[in-house]
């Protein structure tokens, strides 16, 4: 590689905090005029989180950001586009009502002052539109076009700017495959005029083809930096993952599968995906997983009821000759089937109500004399899983606020251990939860499977699949794409998987 | 009729226009003199109120939120102007005029930074300005004040040759045009649309917000001035009748609550619609409370129809 000039643009030890959760450590990036620069690194690395304090999202606890080597505040992405920083974010952000070519230009003017004429705007858009799709339909709504479209028309939108950073964040999900390689095409065009383009990516064929050269962020902090001719898969998710931590201490206690309970057929999480065939079994544990949106969360909705679409799923009851009966969201509860929604606040928790009060809600009729509920049987039941979860509180009949993260989920998950369910299913349970009530649930989870509990577990976090569960599904474009288990669930093919690659390397 | 049928539903404003033109019709029928030229002045002058609270309703709603203070600050800006300025020798069309729009945009505005600033829920900071200009209005003429300078009846009747409501309703549809040629009316629809769009593009979304409340207070300002035009005494009981008459007007204009989608001629025939229908039910002798009854039910049946009949074109996008 050849030598290299000044950065066109640095970040130097970045750091960010969201409340408790750190974001980034300590994170550094340097690019340089004429460079792809990829960033790579799995759910929670900080990735977003970089990009958001680039794009004046976000501003960063400490750190420096320089352009040509001068300091730079960057409040908005107004002020960020000012420095010729323009980013095109992950979800696809179009206004629907407006036409395609207000939303090109959508942003660039003042708030009354119009900086370009409306012929010029229409040339640039039709330009920079037939680069991208093939031809331009400057008067439609957005509404009208199609994914790929919308999204080829916010990078339109940053691209008519001229930007000196581009920052592209899974910019390229959306688009189509056609519509990709003429994005990579106009990549070229402007690193070729001495731009500099920050691409992130979860397609590791992506960032092989386009990459000058690629940082690797795990936990917030960067891990390395390689150039394109240095770099390999292989050595890339050995630094996403951390190369340290192997098959490492196992919760996983010897365990025979029983009789399938839950039975899924034809499953389609989107239009042309491929269809998911599935059996839970009792007393197992099953891993789902994935990079963030990649059907995951709609496949557990699924098991549980609570979202339809094509497919079947049907619980099998032994004990009533292996009769299948389809899951719904009505009948979930009364079929065994518990489910333990994603976001605490909003999906499980009533806020206003008392720790019990959220503990006995779907159980209540137990407490029933007459009809009359007793307070006393209540607490009775409450007082066994307080001690057999360990949940740490002051008194039941206080604020369930009141209760630290991992506390409340303790209390969530003994309002469904309540309802004696076969099939629980669990959706990323120990998210916000710090690492020793982590351990906790991990015991009660398998203690459950040995009792010949189903469960289905989905998680963000790859030590957790590894760690915790009997075989994983790992989830890409809307389908699995790998099943691992045994010795081959470990956290390289986990990640390998994530990034739509064959496990071939084997690693040592 | 097929040609008439697809342009009316590519216009959200659809079901207003044709209930305007029924609802003429009938006016016509039932009271012939509602077509008779010399009339149309004092038509114009009546109607002008109800048209610019709903132009007042119009551009927070577009923004993604809503006014519901525009009707009383219609009336407390009367209010002001009758048995304030007026007994305070400021009469006068060069003293009164700038100092009323002035402060009207100044509520508007205080507003405006209460939803985007402040991120109070817009029903919450409206309904809580509501109160305070309604009470305002009723401290200060408890009673009705009679009008001390004549100069604005005028404006509720004829100005030379031309009707003086035409300069009201004109004042602010030409407000409105001139900002159309500008960015903001672009930059106020992408940020009612998707906030998180606009915001993202680099459009200062909350100074587009705090002025689109501001104008709404604008246009109410100018809606004062023609309900003093009109009374020539300060009513402040007034204040709850035009409270939800511009929403309702906005509503049955195609403009979506949900922000970023519709116009000021939606309002416009929404407004138009509105007064007809009491026009209407007064001319045939109908008692007033079962006017209100009666805004209800067109309310509620219009926006159906626009939502069933007359967006083909909605569903099959969907689909």
């Amino acid at each position: 590689m050849e030598k290299r000039g000044q950065p066109l643009l640095q970040m130097a030890k970045i750091e960010k905090n969201f409340g408790a959760t750190r974001a980034l450590v300590e994170a550094n990036i340097e690019l340089f005029p004429g460079d792809v620069h990829t960033l790579l690194g799995e759910n929670g690395s900080g990735k977003s989180t970089l990009v958001k304090i680039l794009g004046g999202v976000h501003q960063p606890d400490s750190g420096k950001i320089l352009l040509d080597g001068a300091d730079l505040t960057l409040r908005s992405p107004r002020g960020a586009s000012h420095y010729g920083i323009e980013t095109v974010f992950q979800e696809v952000l179009t206004a629907s009502h407006q036409s395609v070519l207000q939303n090109i230009w959508l942003g660039s003017d003042g708030i009354f002052r119009r900086r370009f004429k409306t012929a010029t705007q229409r040339q640039q858009a039709t330009e920079v539109l037939e680069r991208l799709l093939g031809d331009a339909q400057l008067d439609v709504p957005a509404a009208e076009l199609s994914l790929s479209a919308r999204q080829a028309v916010s990078i339109a939108r940053s691209l008519v700017r001229r930007p000196r950073v581009l920052i592209l964040d899974e910019a390229t999900a959306a688009l189509d495959v056609q519509t990709r390689d003429r994005l990579f095409n106009e990549i070229r065009r402007l690193t070729a005029q001495g731009s500099a383009v920050l691409f992130i990516s979860h397609r590791m064929d992506e960032v092989a083809e386009i990459s000058d050269r690629v940082t690797v962020l795990r936990s917030g902090q960067t891990i390395s930096t390689v150039t394109r001719e240095t770099m390999t898969i292989s050595g890339l998710i050995q630094d996403m993952t951390g190369s340290k931590v192997s098959p490492e201490e196992s919760f996983k206690p010897p365990r025979e599968p029983g009789k399938v309970v839950l039975q899924a057929r034809d499953i389609q999480l989107a239009e042309q995906a491929t269809k998911i065939n599935v059996d839970i079994r009792a007393g197992e544990i099953i891993g789902l997983c994935g990079l963030e949106g990649h059907g995951q969360d709609l496949f557990i909705r699924r098991l549980s009821g609570f979202a339809g679409g094509p497919g079947s799923v049907s619980r099998l009851e032994v004990e009533q000759n292996n009769s299948a009966t389809p899951v719904g969201r009505r009948n979930a509860a009364g079929l065994g089937v518990a489910y333990l929604p994603r976001e605490r606040r909003g999906e499980s928790l009533f806020e206003q109500m008392s720790i019990q009060e959220n503990f006995v809600l779907p159980t209540m009729r137990q407490d029933k004399i007459g009809p009359f509920l007793s307070r006393k049987r209540m607490a009775a039941r409450f007082r066994e899983y307080i001690q057999s979860l360990s949940i740490k509180l002051g008194s039941p009949d206080d604020s369930i606020t009141t209760l630290s993260g991992g506390n409340q989920q303790k209390v969530l998950l003994a309002r469904w251990l309540a309802t004696e369910p076969s099939v629980l299913l669990l959706n990323d349970p120990t998210r916000g939860v710090d690492i020793s009530t982590k351990l906790e649930i991990y015991r009660t989870l398998q203690d459950l499977a040995l009792q010949g509990t189903a469960i289905v577990v989905l998680s963000s976090e790859v030590d957790e699949i590894v760690q915790l569960t009997d075989r994983a599904l790992v989830f890409r474009d809307k389908t699995v794409f790998a099943e691992l288990a045994g010795k081959d669930l470990h956290q390289q093919s986990i990640v390998t998987a994530y990034f739509g690659q064959e496990m071939e390397v084997q690693y040592e | 009729m097929n040609r008439i049928f697809a342009f009316l539903q590519q216009r959200p404003y659809a079901f207003a226009l044709l209930l305007c033109i029924v609802l003429l019709a009938l006016n016509i029928i039932v009271s012939p003199s509602f077509a008779n030229p010399t009339r149309w002045p004092a038509i114009l002058g009546t109607f002008a109120p109800f048209a610019l609270v709903g132009f007042a309703s119009t551009p927070s709603v577009l923004s993604g939120g809503m006014d519901i203070s525009v009707g009383p600050l219609t009336t407390f800006i009367s209010v002001i102007f009758i048995a304030v300025l007026m007994p305070a020798g400021l009469g006068s069309w060069y003293f009164s005029v700038p100092i009323l729009l002035i402060l009207a945009t100044i509520v508007g505005m205080i507003n405006g930074i209460l939803v985007a600033v402040v991120r109070l829920h817009p029903v919450v900071a409206t309904v809580g300005m509501l109160f305070i200009l309604i009470g305002l209005s009723q401290t200060i003429a408890p009673n009705p004040v009679q009008a001390a300078d004549r100069w604005s009846a005028g404006l509720a009747r004829t100005l030379g040759f031309i009707p003086g409501a035409l300069l009201t309703i004109g004042a602010a549809a030409l407000i409105w045009f001139l900002l159309r040629r500008t960015a903001f009316v672009s930059n106020l629809l992408a940020t009612g649309d998707s906030d998180q769009s606009a915001f993202g593009s680099g459009v200062n979304v909350t100074a587009v917000r705090i002025l689109a409340y501001g104008l709404g207070g604008l246009f109410a300002g100018i809606g004062g001035i023609a309900l003093a035009a009109l009374l020539q005494s300060s009513e402040s009981a007034l204040a709850t009748t035009y409270a939800l008459l511009g929403l309702a007007a906005v509503v049955l204009g195609g403009t979506s609550l949900l922000g970023g989608r519709g116009s000021m001629l939606g309002t416009l025939f929404g407004a138009f619609a509105i007064y007809l229908i009491q026009q209407l039910l007064t001319a045939g002798g109908v008692q007033s409370n079962l006017i209100q009854f009666a805004y209800g039910i067109v309310l509620v049946v219009g926006v159906l129809v626009s939502a069933t009949l007359l967006s083909a074109r909605q569903r099959g996008k969907v689909q």
